[in-house]
């Protein structure tokens, strides 16, 4: 199964025509979408509405329509899903007056863990999260990169199927970022759903190529980044083909199917633009081979999460 | 993060915690959260006010005539009910459910496997539980002072209204802070609205002669104290306006009062699980 844009019989996490008004602001508007296993990015720019859609997916807010599903289950209703479900709040709130220590412990024992398992849950996250020397400090003397470990450990510290982490890396410095993409990475390999929201681009980039994109409350697009990126006609990806004969290369894959544009350019590249990167991609070898054409690198210019982002929402 | 992940999967069990269970670890941590916050240091400290008049009656007025009982009597009917109890209900109990929802810590207990009525149950016991330890800490100070008079102080009559007062101030501040809790999930800004209950409403309501004043808490509790028979008329100023202000109210079947205030605490509760059900985080 693999992350976003499946079908909703195999989904674990899925939103049926959800909508959300505030007053008049509509904050999410008919929102449809289906969450398999790995990890899947939730992206949008401040505002767009994920965090509405967020909260909503972990059944902190009700929709104003449309259902939300989790295992099949509406989680305010069927609180007892909880067991199965973790959650990283993107608000800095924390019970300050607590030490790291008791409020791991308190998750879990909310969680219905006896005193023994408790413990040993609350030793393993605390190391695995380099929280062990400060296990007794109250959380209200934590650091920015240290209060968005805590509210990682204790997302994940009853081992749930499915785990919303919105904006998870925020404050966090850059060795305890890697080590945090590189848990999220291993948690999607180990088959669980994952959700990730976040406006940081690269960020969700280096944890997953699964999105699903969301812009003024409504799902853009949903899929792998390299799928979603194909389906937009009106900028046709840029593919740079470093070649010791670019000119003749350029002549050869003028008028191919697919290709819609080709350029040398300043740095004797050359520029083809395509309508479909993988029809493209599939058929480049035979072209090469058949007409004795050397290309000594393919450098795909703009199918970066980044530039979706900006073809889909205009910005 | 070197170690390596040993932990088995959490399994099949979606079952919710028992409500009282959770309720009960909930409780727990906030007693420890409230006795840990520094407005308890002012609350103790507006506590201390009964055993200061005590003390000063013991001191300055030995000879007034002013016996443990009738003291104590005068202290739980114009002190505890009408203020203490109110003041430190209401200190702990606005902020017990409604600060959490507001400020987004409330998010780390909604997404536990437990009922949204267990979150309240656990917020609003620790508060009461809270709220009585306060103000019994005041009656326990106030009877340390009353005893260095003297063994004679220990009649049994004396004990009795001793255990009494115990129980009703217990009683106050559970309802008050079950009413006060309610408020505090219900109003976005809740602090006016329960001192103008606390001390508009209640004032005014139980100052109403005849049935009226009934239906405020403060008529209710005040007419749970035993009252002494006749209160000295030789003590001065504000002591004196204390003790003889005490013995004015046209009694109700002490039943009745104890029906009252123990169905405005369930019917808050009720209304607050409800409320609190129906919130959404906005953090």
């Amino acid at each position: 199964m693999k992350g976003a844009g499946i079908d909703s019989s195999q989904a674990r996490i899925s939103a049926d025509r959800v909508g959300k008004w505030f007053g008049e602001v509509i904050a999410v508007n008919n929102c449809t979408l289906n969450v398999g296993t790995g990890v899947v990015g939730l992206l949008g720019a401040n505002g767009a509405g994920k965090s509405t859609l967020f909260k909503m997916l972990a059944g902190l807010i009700e929709p104003s329509h449309g259902t939300v599903r989790v295992f099949g289950r509406r989680l305010r209703q069927d609180v007892g899903w909880y067991r199965r479900v973790g959650f990283c709040p993107e608000s800095d709130a924390l019970p300050d007056w607590m030490t790291g220590r008791e409020f791991l412990t308190l998750m879990l024992r909310l969680m219905g863990f006896d005193k023994a398992e408790t413990n040993r849950r609350v030793d393993y996250w605390l190391e695995r999260f380099e929280l062990t020397d400060a296990a007794g400090r109250r959380l209200g003397g934590y650091s920015k990169g240290m209060r968005q470990k805590i509210k990682l450990a204790q997302a994940m510290a009853h081992d749930p199927d499915v785990i919303f982490l919105d904006e998870p890396l925020n404050g966090m410095d850059p060795v305890s970022r890697k080590q945090s993409i590189d848990l999220v990475r291993e948690l999607g390999q180990q088959g669980r759903t994952v959700l990730v929201s976040s406006h940081i681009l690269p960020e969700v980039e280096s944890m997953t190529s699964e999105i699903i994109l969301i812009d003024r409350g409504r799902v853009l697009a949903e899929g792998a980044v390299a799928e979603i990126r194909d389906k937009i006609p009106e900028h046709p990806t840029t593919v740079a083909l470093v070649s010791s004969a670019p000119r003749a290369l350029a002549g050869f894959l003028i008028g191919r199917d697919h290709v819609v544009g080709v350029q040398v350019d300043q740095e004797n590249r050359v520029v083809v633009s395509t309508d479909h990167a993988v029809a493209f991609y599939r058929a480049l070898p035979g072209w090469l081979l058949g007409n004795g054409l050397v290309v000594d690198e393919i450098v795909t210019l703009d199918d970066s999460l980044e530039a979706v982002f900006q073809y889909l929402t205009e910005r | 993060m070197a170690a390596e992940n040993t932990v088995a999967p959490a399994g099949n069990d979606v079952h919710p915690m028992g409500s009282l269970a959770a309720a009960g670890w909930l409780a727990w941590f906030s007693v420890r959260e409230m006795a840990r916050r520094r407005r308890l240091v002012s609350l103790v400290a507006i506590n201390l006010l009964p055993v200061l008049v005590v003390a000063a009656i013991r001191i300055w007025f030995p000879q007034a005539g002013v016996t443990a009982q009738m003291l104590l009597a005068s202290l739980s009917h114009d002190v505890f009910m009408p203020f203490l109890i109110p003041v430190v209900a209401l200190a702990v109990g606005v902020p017990a459910i409604g600060e959490q929802v507001d400020d987004g810590t409330i998010v780390f207990t909604w997404t536990r496997p437990i009922h949204r009525r267990a979150i309240y149950l656990g917020r609003l016991l620790a508060a009461q539980v809270v709220s009585t330890l306060v103000l019994c800490l005041s009656l326990v100070l106030c009877f340390v002072v009353m005893v260095t008079e003297g063994p004679q102080v220990l009649t049994w009559d004396f004990l009795r209204l001793y255990l009494q007062t115990f129980v009703i101030i217990g009683l106050g501040a559970f309802t008050y802070a079950a009413l006060f809790a309610t408020m505090g999930t219900f109003f976005r800004k809740p602090v006016l609205p329960a001192i103008l209950f606390a001390f508009g409403w209640e004032n005014l309501v139980s100052s109403i002669p005849a049935r009226v004043q009934e239906l405020s808490l403060r008529f209710h509790l005040q007419n749970l104290v035993t009252r002494p028979e006749s209160a000295p008329q030789d003590l001065p100023g504000l002591l004196g306006a204390l003790l003889s202000t005490a013995f004015e109210r046209e009694p109700v079947p002490k039943l009745q009062s104890i029906g009252v205030l123990v169905a405005v605490m369930l019917l808050s509760t009720v209304l607050g699980i409800w409320l609190l059900r129906q919130k959404e985080i906005a953090k």
